[in-house]
């Protein structure tokens, strides 16, 4: 089995959109993360769902988790605020930037390789360096339970 | 020793100096690096680095230091810190003013009895999670808790590294130290409290609405531990007792501290990652490695000649003597770290005060040592390592202090705090005595 037989088309959303776009996206429809692209519609970054969550964690409860606590209900339900104004290229971490696409003909070892390496729960799939699709890490375990 | 160990060690030093003082690589590298250094030729060999007293690594404060890292891995915690910050803001009924007043006496009490890095790591959150509520910059505050951080450390033994190094070195008692530096603490945080107005004059217009946003924060919810929390407050309880009461009960503090440290972790029932987690081992290396190289420098006559030169250049005047100790630590830790200027002055203070018979007070040269090396740690971004972790957390919350701005406030603050400490010395240990 190799990738170009489990990739799936997948949402994807560019570097200068808005982040609560991106958000929206993610919530809706249930995604473990979502693809960037670049202009020219070529992958760029991957966004997983954990970093957007750790977005709209202001920096103090980062630091002191014992603060969230403190906040009031009102405060704790506007933290989605915290988005508004910002753009997906603000959110995206760093080692999840140029992530490198696996090829079609890569194996299913290889592609999981890549996305153990990477920590990334999708890994864009190209040939001739055109994007085909994504592979997302449920797909890809779903994949190996099958062979 | 010849002459050319002791040119030897002088130059690893200034060059290991140098190197922590500019921040050029990780200094507990250079430190580490520089104590190697030391046993190559050999300038010092091991028994003179493990078991002297004069010439070795000073135990002490090693544990000292340990001990009192695990006790605050510990209490963190139970969040008490975090309900303390919180009600004391709540007190002040939403108003910035004395919300930084607050908050500043909060940094100083808390780090008259903790490190005073931890101090501020506990303290900046609240600060941040506060003034996003009021909706004001947080810059002013975190400038206001890094002074006062500095100047809380100067009360006690255990309030700063450098007061640990200090006062160990002189054999100094924990109610000594307090009953001699704490009133000057006292004066100087006073001062403060009264500049603050004056250094950020635009930083406590709120918008009234904004008040009730942090009336509604609930400190209650800080503390997440009960249990832990009586067991900590009877287990600090029993060390400050033992603090106050080593000298009679024949325990020097650190013991007290590892002791106070080792129930604690087996009281708390915490796991490794929790107790050990505001260790700095690096700090810890990092002053091995310069007990070593000072060590180094005893042990060749360094120290000695620069003693006698220190002694020779000053004259044998008490007062002249504790005033230019005290005016040339304000000055060079204000600009260098201060740890390391207290490991280089504490022997050739202690030359002096040997050496100098006419002292009413035997140890006047060392509070004179401490203020200055204390105290003036809050001129510029590099004279504390609090003062870099603020800057570090205001970078990383998205509101940077530069270092011209932090050197702006810090120098009043530090021409204010040598003020004070001038006339304290004065008047307490010469014109009264």
């Amino acid at each position: 089995m190799h990738a170009a037989d489990i990739v799936e088309e997948f949402p994807v959303i560019t570097i200068d959109a808005e982040s609560l776009d991106a958000v929206r996206m993610i919530a809706e429809q249930s995604l473990p993360g979502i693809l960037v692209v670049d202009a020219s519609g070529g992958p760029f970054a991957v966004l997983p769902a954990s970093q957007v969550v750790r977005f709209i964690v202001p920096r103090y409860v980062q630091d002191d988790p014992v603060l969230a606590g403190v906040l009031s209900e009102s405060v704790a339900d506007h933290i989605a605020e915290r988005l508004s104004g910002k753009m997906v290229g603000a959110m995206l971490p760093e080692h999840l930037v140029d992530v490198p696409p696996a090829e079609f003909d890569d194996t299913i070892l290889e592609v999981a390789a890549k996305m153990a390496r990477l920590r990334t729960p999708l890994i864009p799939v190209v040939k001739h360096g055109r994007l085909l699709g994504v592979i997302t890490a449920s797909r890809l375990l779903a994949a190996v339970l099958k062979s | 020793m010849t002459l050319f160990h002791a040119i030897y060690a002088s130059t690893v030093f200034v060059v290991a100096f140098v190197l922590i003082a500019t921040d050029r690589l990780n200094k507990t590298l250079v430190a580490l690096g520089g104590a190697t250094a030391m046993f190559l030729l050999p300038v010092i060999n091991s028994h003179e680095v493990f078991y002297s007293e004069e010439t070795g690594v000073d135990w002490d404060v090693i544990f000292l230091l340990l001990g009192m890292m695990i006790i605050v891995s510990v209490v963190r915690q139970t969040g008490v810190f975090e309900y303390v910050a919180i009600w004391s803001a709540k007190r002040a009924k939403g108003s910035p003013l004395r919300i930084m007043i607050l908050l500043l006496l909060v940094t100083a009490i808390g780090s008259a009895f903790l490190d005073n890095v931890t101090t501020v790591l506990l303290i900046a959150p609240v600060t941040l999670l506060v003034c996003e509520r009021l909706g004001i910059s947080p810059v002013p505050f975190l400038l206001a808790e890094a002074f006062a951080a500095n100047i809380g450390g100067a009360a006690t033994l255990v309030g700063d590294p450098t007061s640990m190094i200090i006062g160990t070195a002189a054999d100094l008692s924990f109610v000594s130290f307090l009953s001699n530096m704490a009133p000057a603490v006292i004066l100087v945080l006073c001062a403060l409290v009264a500049l603050v107005p004056r250094l950020f004059p635009e930083a406590f217009i709120v918008d009234s609405e904004r008040i009730a946003d942090v009336m509604a924060l609930d400190e209650r919810e800080a503390i997440r531990n009960h249990r832990l929390l009586i067991q900590c407050g009877l287990v600090l309880v029993g060390v400050f007792a033992g603090f106050v009461a080593h000298k009679q009960i024949h325990m020097e503090p650190s013991l007290v501290a590892m002791t106070g440290a080792g129930i604690l972790i087996v009281i708390s029932r915490l796991g490794r990652e929790f107790y050990l987690s505001s260790v700095e081992w690096e700090t810890l290396l990092f002053f091995a490695g310069l007990f070593v190289m000072v060590g180094a420098l005893v042990r060749t006559g360094v120290m000695d000649e620069l003693a006698h030169a220190a002694s020779h250049a000053i004259g044998t005047n008490a007062l002249v003597t504790t005033m230019v100790i005290l005016g040339v630590s304000f000055l060079i830790s204000g600009v260098v770290d201060n740890v390391p200027y207290a490991a280089t002055m504490t022997p050739i203070v202690g030359q002096l005060t040997s050496s100098m018979h006419q002292l009413h007070n035997h140890d006047v040269l060392w509070w004179g040592l401490i203020l200055g090396t204390v105290l003036g740690g809050n001129l510029t971004a590099l004279g504390a390592s609090a003062n870099v972790v603020i800057i570090g957390i205001a970078k990383r919350a998205g509101n940077p202090i530069s270092f011209w701005e932090f050197t702006r406030k810090g120098a009043v603050v530090t021409a204010t705090s040598l003020a004070i400490s001038v006339g304290y010395l004065w008047v307490r240990y010469f014109l009264l005595a």
